[in-house]
């Protein structure tokens, strides 16, 4: 029966795409994020910069938000450096926030930090 | 300090670099992939053939050749794995997703080695043509086809959660 055993094979198949394809749903690209415009100021409290993206930590309010940056050549290209991401510095980010409700993560666009403006992604409006 | 020696492993200077770099962590990343594909394209034919698919073709052709597929491509796996570890160690440490990833990899190593012994003891290379595998080597192919499917799908998912 080879036809059958070709059937369980194409079934397996697309169950794995299944599989493949609802995670990645999760968090690639800007898929994961809402499409409002988001804004938010705060305060620097850690940032850990390199692949795949960097993190800045930043407090607003007495809460924690997660600042995604760009990669490395990103960071870069518009000069964001460690240094100037440093503790107790305020910064203001323009981005997109996570979907899921209650989580405090933010992807920049643009973050301003002493009224200069970093723009990580110049073809998106922020 | 368990912690203190992954904190020094992510702070190694080649490490930093990698973790910093424009073009070799994409590359790694590619070379993780390969090797993922290497090891699961290979490992998937090999169990379905133990379990019972395609079975007018010699069960040694798909052993010989796949067995030797799936070792180089889990070592390719391996290796670029580990250095993407490295990049943020006691980040993917404390990730229970990682964990039992690991431990599934460790489970389907060792079932791939038991599985080459019982091939041995069962002289499979002597059974006749188009004989069923026995019991003990199709169970096997099923658990090692779960296992390291689910492996890629803990691997794929750490990176968004």
């Amino acid at each position: 029966m080879p036809q059958l055993r070709f059937a369980y094979l194409v079934c397996f198949a697309v169950l794995a795409a299944f599989l493949a394809a609802s995670a990645a749903q999760a968090h690639h690209g800007w898929a994961w994020a809402t499409d409002e415009e988001f804004e938010i100021t705060g305060v620097i409290q850690s940032v850990r910069l390199g692949n795949p993206h960097g993190e800045v930590t930043i407090s607003v309010d007495g809460e924690d938000w997660v600042v995604e940056v760009g990669q490395p050549w990103r960071n870069d290209r518009v000069g964001l450096t460690k240094e100037m991401l440093s503790q107790g510095r305020e910064i203001t980010v323009h981005g997109h926030r996570s979907a899921r409700e209650g989580e405090r993560l933010v992807k920049a666009e643009r973050v301003v930090i002493d009224g200069k403006d970093y723009d990580l992604y110049p073809g998106r409006k922020s | 300090m368990f912690e203190q020696a992954l904190v020094s492993v992510e702070n190694l200077a080649f490490v930093s670099a990698l973790r910093n770099s424009t073009l070799m962590y994409p590359v790694v990343n590619a070379g993780h992939i390969l090797g993922v594909s290497l090891l699961v394209g290979g490992i998937v034919p090999l169990d379905l053939r133990l379990i019972g698919f395609w079975r007018t073709y010699p069960v040694m052709v798909f052993v010989d050749v796949l067995r030797i597929t799936a070792a180089v491509g889990l070592a390719l796996a391996v290796i670029c794995g580990a250095l993407l570890f490295a990049t943020a160690a006691p980040d993917y440490a404390r990730s229970p997703l990682f964990q039992a990833k690991i431990a599934l990899v460790l489970l389907g190593v060792l079932n791939a080695l038991t599985l080459g012994r019982v091939m041995t003891r069962r002289d499979i290379r002597s059974l006749p043509m188009e004989s069923p595998m026995p019991l003990d080597l199709r169970a096997g192919g099923l658990l090692s086809l779960v296992v390291w499917i689910s492996v890629l799908i803990l691997g794929r998912l750490l990176g968004y959660f």
